[in-house]
This record gives C-alpha cells, structure tokens and sequence, in this order.
C-alpha cells in the first residue's frame, strides 16, 4: 500500500496503483466527503488511503464498528447532500444487508457508492461468496471494473450515476483487481465548499411504494449502461463465438483468443456494468454468434441473466449455444463454479469450445515447481497459538469434551493444526457466542459438555455484544473467550473502538473490553496468554458452574510487539537439549509448532529459526528441560 | 515380583492411574513433561506425545513398584519399623521463636527446615504449595520470604511437584521438596531413574521433607469452604475430631462426617501416612499445641536436624512414650485397611515382599512388634 500516490497532487502524472489504492483516488478524484468502513480482505486498504488525503481534502474517515453502520452512516451523508463512500468484503455486505435492501427502497440524495470486495479461491477469507446477487437483491447497480485504471474511473462514473437515479451504486472488486497493479493517470482533486443539510422535504423512509422507484431506477440505470464505456467490445463485426468477460477474466479472454489466432472468429465483450444488463448492446452481439462464452468470478451471473434475456429474445437472437459453468466449459481453478480463473484455463476451455481445429491447441503451459507443503498457522509469537493451547489443556483437564467455537478471523486458524484442532465449529462474525449461547441451554436435553466461544477483539465490538446480551439475560451457560491482540490483526492492523485511536493515529477514547462486559453484568477475568499456566487455570476454573462468563486473553499481535521490543534474543541452548532422547518427542517444533520452532537435522536437537521468531518466549515457558532461552539484551536494537 | 508385563508409557498412566481415580496429584508427571498439565487437583495428559513409554509412568507413586526396593534405594536396607518405616529418631520439635513464622502450622518445623537448608547452601530452591485455605497452588521459592509465604499446612491436594518444570528451567539443581507422602515416593522414583542411568529429565530433587498426611482433600472442598463462611480462611486443622477453620470472622468447625466426602479417593489406597521414603517427616502431635512431630529417617535428613539443633534453629524433646502406641495403631489401622482394598485388585500398584505384607497382616502382630520394642 502507497499512501503517497493516492494523495499525489499531480494531475496528469501517470502512477502505478493497485486496485484499491486506485479505488481510494478516484473517490477523492470525485469529492468523496466521507468514508466508512470495517476492515475486510481483500479491500481493506482502501479506507486507509482515503485517510490519507482525509486531511489535505477534508474527507471524514472512519473505521466503523461494522459494515451495517458504516454504510448507515455513509448513507447519512448521502442524505445531507454528500458524496459518500463505504467499504467491504463480500461478508460485510451479508451483515449491511438488512439496511441496504431498505435504503434502495427509500433512495439516496448525494451520490453514494458501495465497494464490495470478493474474494474468489478465498484467499483470504472462509468463503467465495459472490457479492453480484446481493447487488441485485438490493436493486442496485453493481459495477465490475478488471484492472486498477478502470476500477478509478469506476468509481468516478458511480457516483454520477447514484446522483443520477438517486440510489448506492456498488462496485464489485475482486482480490486479483484489488491487488494488482496497474498504471493509471491521475486526475485532479475538486475544491468545492460543501454544506451538509437536510432540508424539510429531504424524507428517506423505506416503504412499499418505493419498490416501482427501484424499478424504473434500475431501467434508468440500464438505459446508462447502454452507452457505458466500461463496457467493450474487441473483435469482427458478426463474431461467430462471443466471450461475454467480467473482471480480470476478461482480459485472459482476450489474451486467449490472440494466442489461439482465433481474431477473425471470436470476439469479447468485456462488461463493467453487470447490473442491470445493458440489454440492446448484448442482443447486437448475441444476434451473429452461434456460441456464446462466458467468462466471469466465481459463480455464473452474467451467464444466468444473459440466457434469460436470449430466451426472452429467442426470435431475434436465434440459436445459440451457451458454454460456461452450466455446461462445465469454464471452470475455476478448484473446479467449475469454484475458485478463480487463470488464463490458461480460459484458454482450454476456448480451445475446447472452438476445436477441434489442431491451430486451437496449443502445448501446455509448463507447470509450476513443486513447492514445499505449507501448514495454514498462526505466525510466529502469535498469542492465538499460546491461548489455544492453554484452551485446549483445561477443556481436557475438565475431561467432559469441552466444545469450541469460532468465528472469523486469524483465529479461525484453530480449526487447524496451530490450533491443535479445536474449533468445532466457524462462521460469521460472532456467531459463535450465539451458538454458544443456544449450546448454553440444552443442559435441559442432557448436553453436559462445556462449550467456550473464541473471538476476536475486533470482532467484540462488531457483532459479540448482542449475542453475549442475549446469553446473559436468558442464563445460558458458557465461556466467552476474548482473544484481545489489540488490533484487528487479519486484515492489517486497523484500529478499533477498543484501541483509543482513528485512521490516522489520532487519539479517540477507548471503550475498554472490561468495562462492556461488566456493563452487561457479565463476570469477566483478564489474562495473559504467554503466561500459560495461568491460562489454563483461567479457563478450567471458567467452565465450572454455571452462567456465562468471559475471558480476556490479552497480548499485542506479534506483528506489532515485534516491532517495538526487540532487546530480547529466544534460542536453544542445544548443550541443554536432549533431541530424541528427551521424553518430550520434540514438543517445541512437532506440537507446539511455532514456525520459528524448528528441528535441527544435522545436531538431532531443536533450534529458533532466529529470522522468523518475534521473540514471544512462551516455548521457553513450555520446554520441560528448559533448553530454550530467553536473553536480554541490555540495548534496544532499533 | 515378577508380574504382567506393560509397556511403562502415558497410555497406561492413563488408564491405570487417572482414569482410574488413583491419582494423587503428586504432579510428578507433570512436572517432567509438557503434555500433561494440572489444574486445582485435576492432572491430565492434555495432548498424546505419540510415545509408547515415559518417565511419567515409572515415577508415579501409583504405577507399579516395590516398597522394599525404594527402602533400600534410600535407606540401604529393607525397613524394620513396618508401620512407621525406616527412620533414626522421633522427637517433638519446633523452631525457634525467632525463626517461627506467624502462619506456620503448630511448630513451625518444616519451614525453619528449609530456610536452614537455605542458609546452609545445601538447596537452591524448595517446591512448595502457598497461595491461600481456600485456593492453594504450587509455590517455587528461592528466597526465605518465599518459603515463609508458604507457611501452614494446606491440606488439599495440590500437584506441587509440576513446579520440577520451572525449577530445570530457571535452572536450579539443588531444588528441596516438601510433600505429602505420595511426593514424596515420586520424588525417590525419579531418583531411581538417575540410579539406573535411565533417561531422567535433569537432576531430582535431593531434600525431602514428607508431610503425615492420613488423606488430602479435593479441590472441590474449597467451594465447600467458601459455602460455609464468608470470610478469608487464615488457618486449618484436622484433630481426630472435628475440623477446625479458623477466619477473619473468627473460628469454625466443620464435623469430619462434612469433610469426608472430599477425600480424594486415591487417599483410600495410600499405604503410607507418615512419608516413609523422606529425609525428615513432619506432622502434629496431636497432645501438645506449638509443637510438631518429627521423625528423622534418612543420614541426611539426621545431619540437618542436628545441625539445625546447634544453630538453635530448632529446639527438641523427646517423642511422648504415651503418644508413639497412638502414631503406631492409627499406621496400622490404615495400612492394612489399604493393604484389604488392594488385596482385591488384579495389579495392585504397590508391590510388597511377603514379610512386609505378613507385618501388616493381623492386630497380634502390631501388638506384639510394639511390646517387643517398647520393652
């Protein structure tokens, strides 16, 4: 992430942005005046670059406790007659879902535009969900742009065009777009004086007739797409295949027909404006071809709604065939329907789709190197990994097959091997305190076994404090576990209403996580997970007896404490370790598994991979012969 | 004693020892390996370290072994004395005034022995059971003052011997124990291990204090004691006949018939009540207030005592010869109470050459083994 590109007064000047720093600059480009969000992959980044122009051009930026009143606020804005902007992953829309369906039906005033980011393969999320059908859900435009340039100018044309027909326009960016980078020219920074307002006749109240608005804003937004530059076409006037393309695809498409030499025959039309379909610009090109190709992330949208509209025209268009994930041509790179696309397989299916002509094939592509199999873990020093463990001894020491429920975030990890396998079960944002919370009553059916919920500090805030309401006030039985590293660590490091901070550093007043939880009248202790046998007991004395409690397991990321106290140096005394030989089968790198903790092959004894270690120390606190140490330096190295 | 033959590993520690509701909660294992952990008197193995033997079953005190051969691992000979085991002396004993902290149980004795111990060099560090009544934990002192927090007997079963982890760690080699008998054999187990150069994890403990213990109590008693008063619990003891819980809010007594669903019921099968296999053994005396009881068992824990007695640490008198008959029978009435429950079970854990066993085995015995000696 460059912050100083996106704020780069230089119009004119052409600078290499990825996606959502060119998302970030377009919307200052095009006046932004405020900007809300809650941190997810792969978008995350784009908040913290409006932040840093918030100053310069007097934008509002905020790290919102999550994406449902991040885009109310946004929409507040909207209201007052501003441009405003909110920003999500594909999840976040799920939990603003609820309000933006009422939103688009009561309409907006200043132009408002909604950046979603999916996550095809799910690079960095529990899944690939695909944001276009909530686009629709909600009757509002959705937008796809396929590289870095088109992704700023996107954004620009977005907020025209919510002022236009008054509704959130939504575009849908995917990790490849968010992430590349492509080069884009810079434009200029409006100065214009804004003066938010509401005035008496300025109503937004969700209510059936607003469904006809919806409608004829959709046509009046179909009727844009028309003439929409974001949607292209490269190829021969009367192409016998089309390859309809979204997104990066649409540039493996093209990629694909030039290495097939398939120009003559096939041509792509690349579409920005997914929804509402621009409807006369298809049937132009569906009318010549015979097969139509669809290219798209990750599920079949385009496709769905564009064989629609062909069987609505079916006199005009005549036969066509359709390849795509419905007849199993274009799968992703985890099968059809599932995972990203690569080129290479746009190119096989256009191949396949087009053959058999021999020109069509082509060798394959050389394979990549065999890479070394990598563990999903925690990183080194992370306390997730310290209170898993700790987690993990007291739910066996109580002997009554404790349950543990997670959620999203690093500590989803705990369904792995770093979490020595415990969590049972992983979905949205605090739904494992409801979970727990319903598990917490069964005892009336005989359930008998402890249940404790994980979840983020972040995710606290965002979506625990109901959840834990409702455990309390209907005397539910469990633990509430609060892995409190003091950030919102998965997606980089943003602030929350826990850290006492803004965007910018600045200071906010912190709502500490105690003061919440006894506010709910909840019992809660605070412990330090490197202290693991403090843990343990914590835990274990926790699950005894009944009633909801929780638990502050409490230690900076390592990510951030690595960059602040580095006067301590962890390594193996091998003189002290006895190898093989110890009772411990190799407890530190085989169990324990910090990817810092390694064996050493040539002298049969553990050792500190030193380069990755953040010096966290608790394998020290766990070696049984007290071979790993732990030194002071006496200077702090800088 | 040639038996069944079992791989010595934690699969086996677990199925004939905790799941078998015979742990003591010595923390021994514990204390030799990250896989197992305790919590208030629960130890558990936490995670399978794959391996199929280990120390932790071979220094169990309920794991398979033979008394007569600990005896003479630490004495160097078989017992004489079958119901109060090997010892040179018994004495009353108390320390001195000046040595004597306010928390100490009756004399004071255990604690003026370790700080001597301190003082004399001859430890470097003592795993004890502090904290408070109502929630005792394991305590490694290396200091005086730490030894001095510790003071008072706790009577709940606290796996004090985990702290052997922490004590290798900060790298102590010279560590004391003070522990419940069944520590106390842990403790001369793993020596056994260093004996027999098997693969013993760093030096063992090298002074033994043994605490008379007839049973501990599980650490759902606190939750009990808590029940019964509201105010912080600064002292406990155990008479014959009743309990005695002295608070803020002044005295409470507690009938032994309330107290005794808390046994641990591995106590039920414990042979050994007055810690046997210790350098010094240390208990009430039941008669005389401000006063312990202690036995002298081993050379070394001989050299300490009488050097503690020229350093006026500690002050001595003779053992009462009213109350030795008193100490004797209730040995008695316990081992063969124990040597009856485990006479049923197909491998009992403690292994006894037949003279032993024959020591125990009828009251005529008892009696006439007392009478020979007191004549």
């Amino acid at each position: 992430m460059n912050t100083m590109r996106v704020v780069l007064d230089a119009p004119g000047q052409v600078a290499l942005l990825t996606g959502n720093e060119a998302v970030a600059r377009g919307a200052l480009e095009a006046g932004v005046n405020y900007a809300a969000a809650y941190p997810g992959s792969p978008t995350a980044e784009v908040l913290e670059c409006i932040a840093a122009g918030a100053e310069m051009l007097g934008v509002y930026v905020e790290w919102s406790v999550n994406e449902k009143v991040a885009m109310e606020g946004a929409a507040a804005a909207s209201f007052a007659g501003l441009r405003s902007l909110t920003v999500m992953k594909c999840d976040g829309l799920n939990v603003a879902l609820d309000f933006l369906t009422s939103l688009s039906m009561a309409g907006t005033r200043g132009g408002m535009v909604i950046i979603v980011g999916d996550d095809p393969s799910a690079h960095s999320s529990a899944k690939e969900e695909d944001s276009r059908y909530l686009g629709r859900v909600a009757h509002i435009p959705v937008w796809e742009p396929a590289d870095s340039r088109e992704a700023k100018e996107m954004v620009k044309a977005a907020f025209d065009l919510s002022e236009d027909i008054r509704q959130p326009v939504m575009i849908r960016m995917v990790t490849r777009v968010c992430h590349a980078s492509t080069n884009a020219v810079l434009g200029e920074f409006p100065r214009r004086e804004v003066n938010a307002c509401l005035g008496p006749e300025d109503k937004f109240i969700t209510w059936i007739e607003g469904h006809r608005e919806q409608e004829d804003k959709l046509r009046r937004a179909a009727h844009r797409a028309e003439k929409s530059p974001f949607n292209t076409y490269a190829g021969p006037e009367s192409p016998e295949t089309l390859v309809i393309a979204a997104g990066p695809g649409s540039y493996y498409a093209e990629e694909a027909v030039a290495q097939l030499g398939l120009q003559t025959s096939v041509g792509v039309l690349k579409l920005g404006t997914t929804w509402p379909l621009p409807e006369k610009l298809l049937r132009r090109y569906l009318r010549p071809a015979l097969k139509v190709i669809f290219v798209e992330e990750v599920e079949p949208f385009i496709e769905d709604n564009v064989m629609a509209l062909a069987a609505q025209h079916l006199d005009e268009i005549g036969r066509t065939s359709f390849y795509g994930k419905k007849s199993g041509h274009v799968a992703g790179i985890n099968g059809v329907g599932l995972g990203e696309l690569t080129p290479s397989q746009i190119m096989a299916a256009l191949a396949n789709v087009c053959g058999p002509d021999p020109a069509h094939e082509r060798p394959a592509p050389p394979g990549w190197p065999e890479l070394a199999g990598r563990d999903l873990a925690f990183c080194p020093g992370c306390p997730h990994r310290a209170s898993f463990w700790a987690i993990r001894a007291a739910l066996e020491l109580d002997g009554r097959q404790g349950i543990v429920l997670g959620d999203i975030g690093c500590y989803t990890l705990g369904k792995g091997r770093t979490g020595y396998y415990l969590l049972q079960t992983m979905h949205a944002m605090g739904s494992g305190v409801g979970i727990a919370s319903g598990l917490g009553q069964l005892w009336r059916f005989g359930f008998s076994q402890p249940a404790v919920a994980v979840v983020g500090d972040s995710t606290f805030y965002h979506a625990v404090v109901p959840a834990l309401i409702n455990a309390r006030y209907n005397q539910a039985n469990f633990v509430c576990i609060i892995l409190d590293n003091q950030t919102t660590a998965m997606t980089g490091h943003q602030p929350h209403p826990g850290t006492g901070i803004d965007p910018n550093g600045n200071p906010l007043t912190a709502i500490p996580l105690e003061a919440v939880v006894s506010g709910l009248d909840i019992p809660v202790t605070t412990v330090d997970p490197y202290q693991v046998d403090e843990a343990i007991q914590a835990v274990y004395q926790a699950v005894q007896g009944p009633g909801v409690k929780v638990i502050i397991m409490r230690r900076a990321c390592a990510l951030i404490a690595a960059k602040t106290s580095a006067a301590v140096r962890v390594y193996v005394d091998q003189s002290r370790c006895r190898g093989d030989a110890c009772g411990c089968a190799r407890f530190c790198s085989r169990v324990f598994a910090c990817p810092a903790n390694i064996w050493d092959k040539a002298q049969g004894k553990a050792r500190i991979d030193e380069a990755i270690c953040n010096r966290c120390g608790v394998c020290a606190s766990l070696c049984p012969v007290g071979a790993i140490v732990v030194e002071q330096y006496q200077e702090k190295v800088g | 004693m040639e038996t069944m033959r079992v791989k010595p590993g934690p699969q086996e520690l677990q199925a004939q020892v905790m799941a078998a509701g015979q742990c003591t909660a010595c923390g021994m294992c514990a204390g030799l390996c990250p896989y197992i952990r305790f919590a208030g008197d629960r130890v558990r193995i936490v995670y399978s370290c794959g391996l199929e033997d280990g120390n932790c079953y071979r220094s169990c005190p309920r794991t398979p072994h033979d008394l007569q051969d600990l005896d003479v691992q630490v004495f160097g000979a078989p017992r004489e004395d079958h119901l109060l085991g090997t010892h040179r002396d018994i004495y009353y004993a108390r320390a001195a005034r000046a040595v004597r902290p306010a928390a100490a149980q009756y004399g004071g004795v255990t604690t003026a022995l370790i700080n001597f111990a301190f003082e004399q060099g001859l430890i470097d560090g003592a795993l004890l059971v502090g904290g408070s009544l109502e929630q005792p934990l394991p305590r490694l002192a290396t200091t005086p003052a730490g030894v001095n927090n510790c003071a008072g007997s706790k009577y709940l079963a606290v796996p004090s011997l985990a702290n052997m982890l922490t004590a290798r760690r900060t790298g102590l080699t010279r560590p004391a124990v003070v522990g419940r008998p069944c520590q106390v054999t842990a403790v001369r187990r793993l020596q056994g291990l260093e004996n027999n150069h098997q693969a013993a994890p760093g030096p063992a403990p090298n002074l033994v204090i043994g605490l008379f213990c007839f049973w501990a109590l599980e650490a759902a008693f606190s939750a009990f004691l808590t029940s019964r008063t509201r105010s912080r619990v600064t002292k406990m003891d155990i008479t014959p006949a009743e309990v005695i819980v002295d608070t803020t809010g002044g005295p409470l007594s507690l009938s032994l018939d309330e107290v005794r669903p808390f046994i641990k019921p591995a106590c039920h099968t414990c042979f050994d009540p007055t810690a046997e296999l210790a350098d010094v053994a240390v208990g009430s005396t039941e008669a005389i207030p401000g006063w312990n009881t202690l036995v002298v068992r081993s050379a070394r824990g001989e050299e300490l005592v009488q050097e503690a007695r020229t350093a006026r640490v500690l002050e001595i008198k003779p053992y009462g010869a009213e109350r030795l008959p008193l100490l004797r029978e209730a040995a008695w009435r316990k081992k063969k109470r124990v040597l009856e429950a485990l006479a049923g079970r197909p491998e009992p854990y403690l292994r006894l050459p037949v003279d032993y066993q024959l020591a125990i085995a009828g009251e005529e015995v008892m009696r006439d083994e007392y009478y020979a000696r007191s004549s």
